[in-house]
């Protein structure tokens, strides 16, 4: 196990002890609540993580552990309370709105359960979306690349609506891949999909970490995903309570059976 | 179903507010257009029935009674004599007009008598000064008159009859003023009936006679008529005072009564683009509430049940829409109302009247349009399968099948239409074209759906360029194309009918112009007739006018007369010494401000006007001259000065005169102005100064005052389509609340959102707008055309600048319309936007 990973465990960590890993994303102190007085709900409680570059990370956990609130918070989609989330050198929680869309058109990836795709241009117009409209030309060879990792080639053509699940999950993939993010999210990305196609989206991410260095950080429900990633982070109510490196769908169901104790 | 449907419209409230806002002003329109005509019956009612305040009965002739009779006769003083003696008759007095001037130290007035008697309740006059008059030299006079004249009670002045015969008068009292429309240009005397009838001589009769009664007005009424039938005076009827003030209203009110039919095409077109943003706004809303309708279908609604449902929500809104327009057109009536009241105090008699049809029937009219028109939706939702609620809801974009009857009877409409519109504007006959116009309009809105969204696309795709959201804008604007279709309809309607207006109404102007400056060569033409200049000071006057603003060439010209040699004269089927009125001039400055050059003469040449002269020569004296024709209207026939003295005419009485020509720039407005500048300088009063330039100002005053009366009118219509447009787009919004949180999470900033929308805003109706120019255009020249062109040689003339401004207020409205739901989609974060289902 990474030091790093132990750290974490202890709620310990600290910014001297970071800088010896290259980390994609990281966070300190991150908080979270909801409503006040007796709907209050401490979402995330003083999270302190760090993603290592380059690695395919699954968050787990019983619902309602605060696992799409993370991935909301650290893809800048939603502000969290205090904290720091430092991306590419920057603190999100200091940027405002139009920096914080910029961060994500340039920095980040996104590839959603459902509705990933603008329905009303086709499978290329959306894969080149983020850069178009930061007004950025993309860079040829990487498009073709991309597309041919992914097998869209004959795709670009088609609307959303004339895709299926599969090739629309696989067209949001390489929007993400496109502008080489440093980190891609995912939040229950082969949710929708059989498991056949879901294993293929998968198979595709994991890919995409090993031969293109891709950071990417998946919130998950399913065990079977989850073993595609190279670490498992495992939450439950609001804070990281445990790790699984190189996970097995029965390292990991086992861990969560625990946790559900 | 009625709890699915409250609840739906409290849950779905906010998409209701634009509907009910639409709605609300159609409806206020129409109730307004009632109220306007009903307020206007009892203003007429409060002043007409003026002089039948006190009166329980009125006799008057009616031709109609007795078909020897064919003129109203009138009645004597002894016929009002002998009605006080008829039992039951308390008082009589007749309504009879004589009319004199007043004169005071320093002014004259016209004054209205009437015969006045303390006994008789002084026929229907309030004394507010003084006392009634009792002998021959005594009278009263009104209120605001004898304030004007600066007269009060005891003075004496001069009072002149018809036939000028003067005497002296002494004001015993004052009386209030009148308010009665038709006899305040006059200041309101009364004598006592003995002074009046000598004062009115052979005129002293009386058009009624006013009746009070005591007791049983039947008996009264049979009394009177019996006295008149004894006489043999079957002309005559006798009506209670009320009956006679409701007929002369409804005598007056033919004109009112075109006002009210005017005003309710203007209503019926509002109506007719509110129904087209209801029907739009059902459409939206059932379409997204799809699943929940097909649950409500798979849970055991029935198909009509379904369709109930929405047509109590329709027959809701029409309900709390219509009250509410109908309350906000009574309001705004009495504001008006009182306002003017406040500011113009003699139009007290101005009085608001609501009646029940006037409440009763816009609110129906409103409500059953808000019904019709959500039935369309609403069977379109019947024919929901249950099926639809478990499909996946895909907004990609939508296939509006358009209804192929509808293009079919569309096309049918736009080419019968359009076939009668040029037919009657090649023959000028406006009626044919009319019709063409109703027909044809119609049709083309219902082939909207195929020449609007692609018209959106086509222009949206040229205006994107390279940006992508301006690029996803355009792509939205016709997402669905037939929701794009009926917001841009409703748009359109108002833009054509504006713009058609506009370009008819300049049209006409310019050919008016033209066809003035044909008859009226002459801007303006000073003379003076009495001698107050001679030939040296209306040169000098010349000069100075010349240095005007807004004058670009002044000539002066001398006015003479000469005898037409009698041979000519019988040629020209006249006996007799035939005079010529002569204008001399110089024909090279003369040249320079006439605007029809065909009226200048050559040496030797005289030009004869609008005669039907078929010789090339006449002979004046031993001359003969060479006769030019013109069909323009002169004062006289230009001859050069070198000519007229070879004529050596003598005793000739002559006068001089300006001719002035106004720079082509000066508005019409101006026009008023410089008249009266020219009037000062030259010391002629305004009057006299006649030619083209007065006429053109009048006719183009006319026209534009019409123009923004019509104009304000569709702004109604125009407002209601922008509410529409705005409507639409804040479902849309709504519609997309994922996708828009999704462009956010890939980095569409929050300005770039809101420029999308108001780029798709903007294409929905600017494009209609643009659209609806070039029909209107086109319309406006046809029926112009055929309106005008019996005047002769059109001039078709397109209002550029009146045209942009209207584009330009549809785009500024569409964005102004898109900044609520602008603001609403970048409030909402991407998280919870991709939260929502
Ligand atoms: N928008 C919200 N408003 C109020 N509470 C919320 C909201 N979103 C999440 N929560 C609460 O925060 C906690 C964490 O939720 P979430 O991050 O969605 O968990 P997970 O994704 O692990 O199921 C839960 O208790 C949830 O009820
Ligand atoms: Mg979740």
């Amino acid at each position: 196990m990474p030091f790093w990973l132990g750290t974490l465990y202890s709620f310990s960590m600290t910014s001297e002890t970071l800088p010896k890993i290259d980390y994609a994303v990281a966070t300190r102190g991150l908080t979270k609540t909801y409503g006040h007085d007796s709907t209050r709900v401490e979402a995330l409680r003083s999270v302190d993580v760090a993603f290592a570059r380059s690695k395919f990370t699954a968050i787990m956990g019983p619902s309602g552990s605060g696992k799409s609130t993370l991935m909301h918070c650290l893809a800048g989609l939603d502000s969290a309370d205090g904290g720091e989330i430092i991306i590419g050198g920057k603190n999100l929680l200091s940027l405002n709105d139009d920096q914080l869309t910029e961060m994500r058109r340039e920095q980040i990836g996104f590839v959603f359960q459902s509705f990933n795709l603008v329905p009303t241009i086709n499978a290329q117009e959306n894969i080149l979306l983020p850069l178009s409209l930061a007004g950025k030309k993309h860079d040829e060879a990487w498009f073709d690349t991309v597309i041919k990792a992914l097998g869209l080639r004959d795709r670009l053509n088609h609307k959303p609506h004339e895709l299926s699940g599969g090739q629309q999950q696989r067209v949001a993939v390489a929007r993400a891949l496109l502008t080489r993010p440093e980190v891609v999210f995912g939040d229950e990305p082969t949710g929708n999909l059989d498991s056949r196609t879901g294993a293929e989206v998968l198979s595709l991410m994991r890919s995409s970490t090993r031969e293109m260095g891709q950071t990417i950080i998946m919130v998950t429900h399913d065990p079977v995903a989850a073993s595609y990633a190279d670490t498992v982070l495992l939450m439950k109510d609001g804070s990281i309570v445990g790790t699984i490196e190189e996970p097995t769908v029965a390292t990991v169901s086992e861990a969560l059976a625990s946790l559900a104790e | 179903m009625l709890h699915v449907a409250l609840s739906n419209i409290k849950t779905y409230a906010r998409r209701y507010i634009a509907v009910v806002l639409a709605v609300a002003i159609g409806t206020a329109f129409l109730a307004a257009t009632l109220a306007v005509n009903s307020s206007t019956q009892a203003t007429l009612k409060n002043s007409l029935g003026e002089s039948y305040k006190n009166a329980d009965l009125v006799a008057y002739s009616d031709p109609n009674l007795d078909p020897e009779t064919t003129e109203q006769t009138s009645f004597t003083l002894k016929e009002t004599d002998d009605i006080r003696k008829l039992s039951g008759v308390t008082e009589a007095y007749g309504l009879g007009y004589a009319y004199g001037q007043m004169h005071t130290s320093d002014n004259g007035y016209n004054v209205q008598v009437q015969p006045v008697d303390p006994k008789q309740g002084l026929g229907g006059m309030e004394l507010v000064e003084g006392r009634a008059p009792l002998s021959n030299n005594e009278m009263i006079i009104d209120q605001s008159h004898a304030e004007d004249m600066g007269i009060s009670v005891g003075d004496v002045v001069a009072l002149d009859d018809e036939q000028g015969k003067a005497q002296n008068i002494k004001i015993v009292g004052l009386q209030r003023s009148s308010t009665n429309p038709q006899t305040s240009a006059y200041a309101l005397a009364g004598m006592s009936e003995k002074a009046w009838s000598n004062f009115a001589g052979e005129q002293a009769n009386f058009n009624d006679i006013v009746i009070k009664g005591d007791g049983a007005l039947n008996a009264v009424t049979q009394e009177v008529q019996d006295y008149f039938a004894d006489k043999k005076m079957k002309d005559i009827a006798v009506v209670t005072a009320d009956q006679k003030v409701i007929d002369d209203v409804a005598q007056m009110t033919g004109g009112t009564d075109q006002l009210t039919v005017v005003l309710l095409i203007f209503a019926l077109i509002a109506l007719v683009v509110t129904g087209l943003v209801v029907v739009n706004t059902f459409s939206v809303v059932i379409a997204q509430r799809t699943r929940e309708l097909a649950l409500l279908r798979i849970l055991g609604a029935k198909r009509k049940q379904i369709r109930s449902s929405v047509l109590l929500e329709a027959l809701v809104i029409g309900v709390v829409a219509s009250v509410i327009g109908v309350l906000l057109a009574v309001a705004l009536l009495a504001g008006l109302i009182a306002l003017l009241h406040a500011l113009v105090p003699s139009m007290s008699y101005a009085a608001m009247a609501v009646t029940p049809v006037g409440l009763i029937v816009p609110i129906i009219v409103g409500i059953l349009m808000t019904v019709i028109a959500a039935s369309l939706p609403a069977r379109r939702a019947m024919k929901l399968a249950p099926l639809a609620a478990l499909r996946p809801f895909d907004s990609a974009s939508v296939k509006n099948r358009a209804g192929i009857v509808r293009i079919i009877f569309g096309a049918i409409l736009a080419a019968l239409g359009v076939a009668l519109l040029i037919f009657g504007a090649v023959k000028g006959d406006l009626i044919v074209a009319f019709l063409g116009g109703l027909l044809s309009f119609p049709g083309i809105l219902m082939l909207a759906s195929l020449f609007v969204p692609s018209s959106v696309a086509g222009i949206g795709k040229a205006f994107a360029g390279k940006s992508t959201s301006r690029r996803l804008a355009a792509l939205n604007a016709v997402r669905n194309p037939g929701r794009t279709t009926a917001t841009a309809t409703a748009l359109l309607i108002g833009v054509t009918l504006v713009s058609m207006i506009m370009v008819g109404g300049q049209t006409a102007k310019a050919s008016l112009n033209n066809s003035v400056a044909a008859e009226y060569p002459m801007d303006m033409a000073v003379s003076f007739f009495d001698g107050t200049a001679d030939e040296a000071k209306a040169k000098e006057l010349a000069e100075k006018i010349n240095d005007v603003d807004g004058v670009s060439a002044t000539t002066t010209f001398a006015s003479t007369t000469a005898e037409l040699d009698a041979d000519t004269g019988a040629d020209m089927g006249l006996d007799g010494p035939v005079q010529l009125q002569l204008l001399s001039v110089n024909p090279e400055e003369f040249s320079k401000t006439v605007l029809d050059q065909q009226i200048v003469p050559k040496p030797g040449e005289i030009v004869l006007t609008g005669w039907d002269f078929g010789k090339p020569t006449i002979k004046i004296g031993d001359k003969t001259l060479k006769v030019r024709e013109t069909s323009a209207l002169l004062s006289g026939s230009p001859i050069a000065e070198e000519t007229l003295k070879t004529l050596g005419l003598k005793n000739a009485q002559t006068y001089p005169g300006i001719i002035v020509k106004v720079d082509e720039d000066v508005a019409g407005s101006k026009i008023n102005e410089l008249v009266t500048e020219i009037s000062d300088i030259t010391g002629v009063d305004s009057s006299m100064i006649d030619g083209g330039v007065v006429m053109k100002s009048m006719f183009s005053q006319i026209i534009d005052v019409l123009l923004t009366i019509v104009s304000a009118l569709l702004a109604v219509a125009v407002l209601i389509a922008l509410i529409g447009v705005a409507n639409t787009l804040s479902l849309s919004v709504l519609e997309r609340t994922r996708e828009n949180s999704l462009l956010r999470a890939l980095g569409l900033k929050k300005k770039q959102l809101q420029s999308m929308l108001a780029t798709e805003a903007v294409l929905i109706g600017g494009v209609a707008a643009l659209l609806g120019m070039i029909l209107g255009v086109a319309y406006g020249l046809l029926g112009a055309q055929s309106a005008l062109s019996e005047m002769g040689k059109m001039t078709y003339s397109i209002p550029w600048l009146q045209l942009i401004a209207v584009l330009a207020i549809s785009i500024i409205a569409a964005l102004l319309a898109s900044i609520m739901p602008g603001r609403r989609a970048a409030k909402l974060s991407p998280v919870e936007g991709l939260a929502t289902e």
